[in-house]
């Protein structure tokens, strides 16, 4: 049987209890309402947390990129001073290779016309027979200077005429005697200074304006004259070594004939020592 | 670079002198010297030659005839040849041309442009 026991008057809360119990209820009530507040809060601080740590990653890997392109830019930067600098050594060393091009064909002409001049002073003396050294004169003022129209032109004892010994390509109508010592062939027989067209087309010339016209000469008598009236139609000017060859031809081909002249008067016969004997005085 | 063999048919000595001083600026050229266009014959039929460098005016077989002989021999139908010539009519270089020449220098020479036109022809650097 069930013990039913009504509620004594000791069991049931006192009026003051009663109002505790409320307080409680009140206070644990907020309490556990704060916790819920405090624990959204919490979360909602966390969310802000993981937020910001994202954030912050984010920034750390733009500020990264960043050095990174810092680098990156410092480096072509140097690699564009580089370029400049070997551009500007490549610009040299071009010059510089210009320079040597230039320097080996001036050098490469310079060895030509002295081979030329060489080849020119050893044929005129590579003979004694006078007839030897007119036509390796001939050939010299033919095939070095490109001379078409000329005459080799020796003065008489008297120093009055001009007599020719080499001809070429004269025709019957070629200057007379007369008319050679009264125009500049004349002139340069009596002054001994050459006559030159540097200007002019040599293959232009005339008989009355030759090409060039220079004496020949042992030590200071002029014992001759070359006059060069024309020269072949690829021949449209004078050249350094031309003028080279002139001052060559007008002492060496003086000396060359004269010798040749000497040894043919002489009967062919070479002088001996006697010729030399006082040389050493 | 492979050796080279050049004949120069020139009948004037100092021709071939200067000529021959010329071609020495070629390495490994290697030059003979014929008087003229007989003498170049005997030599190009004793031994091969790589390239031929040849005068017109010349005694005994000028150089057109013996360009013509040249091209009608075997063994140097194809050798360059290079005419070498106070002629300086266009009709002499067109001449020398159609029997078989490949350039044509005219004189006086200029060394730098002998040795340009052999190295072209024999296409040496």
């Amino acid at each position: 049987m069930a013990d039913e026991r009504k509620p004594s008057r000791s069991d049931a809360p006192g009026p003051d209890l009663s109002q505790e119990r409320d307080h409680v209820l009140r206070t644990f009530s907020k309490g556990a309402q704060l916790t819920r507040e405090f624990a959204e809060e919490y979360e909602a601080l966390q969310r802000r947390l993981q937020e910001a740590q994202a954030e912050n990653g984010r920034l750390r890997a733009a500020i990264e990129a960043d050095d990174a392109i810092r680098d990156l830019i410092k480096k072509i930067e140097a690699l564009e001073a580089e370029k400049r600098d070997l551009l500007s050594r490549y610009r040299r060393v071009e010059e510089l290779t210009s320079d040597f091009d230039a320097r080996f064909h001036e050098m490469e002409n310079d060895f030509a016309n002295l081979a030329n001049l060489f080849v020119a002073s050893s044929s005129l003396h590579s003979s004694l027979s006078p007839r030897a050294v007119t036509r390796r004169l001939k050939e010299v003022l033919e095939q070095l200077v490109g001379a078409e129209q000329f005459g080799v032109y020796l003065a008489t004892h008297d120093g009055r005429a001009l007599s020719p010994i080499a001809l070429s390509g004269l025709g019957a109508d070629g200057p007379s005697a007369e008319a050679l010592a009264a125009g500049p062939v004349g002139d340069v027989a009596r002054s001994g200074v050459a006559r030159i067209d540097d200007e002019g087309d040599p293959s232009l010339g005339t008989f009355e304006k030759p090409a060039a016209v220079f004496p020949l000469q042992i030590d200071d008598n002029v014992v001759g004259v070359v006059a060069i009236f024309r020269s072949f139609g690829q021949k449209t000017r004078f050249s350094t070594v031309d003028f080279e060859l002139f001052k060559l031809v007008g002492q060496h081909a003086a000396a060359a004939l004269m010798s040749s002249g000497l040894y043919a008067q002489a009967e062919r016969k070479l002088p001996g020592p006697e010729a030399f004997g006082d040389v050493s005085r | 670079m492979a050796d080279f063999t050049c004949l120069v048919v020139e009948d004037s000595p100092m021709m071939r002198q200067l000529i021959v001083f010329a071609l020495g600026r070629i390495k490994d050229l290697h030059v003979t010297e014929a008087d003229d266009g007989v003498d170049g014959l005997r030599k190009l039929a004793s031994a091969r030659y790589d390239i031929i460098l040849t005068d017109i005016n010349m005694p005994i077989m000028d150089g057109l005839k013996l360009i013509q002989r040249v091209r009608t021999d075997s063994n140097h139908k194809d050798t360059p040849i290079i005419v070498i010539t106070t002629e300086g009519g266009s009709a002499d270089r067109d001449r020398a041309l159609r029997l078989g020449a490949n350039a044509y220098i005219t004189k006086p020479i200029q060394a730098p442009k002998v040795i340009a036109t052999v190295k072209e022809l024999l296409k040496i650097g």
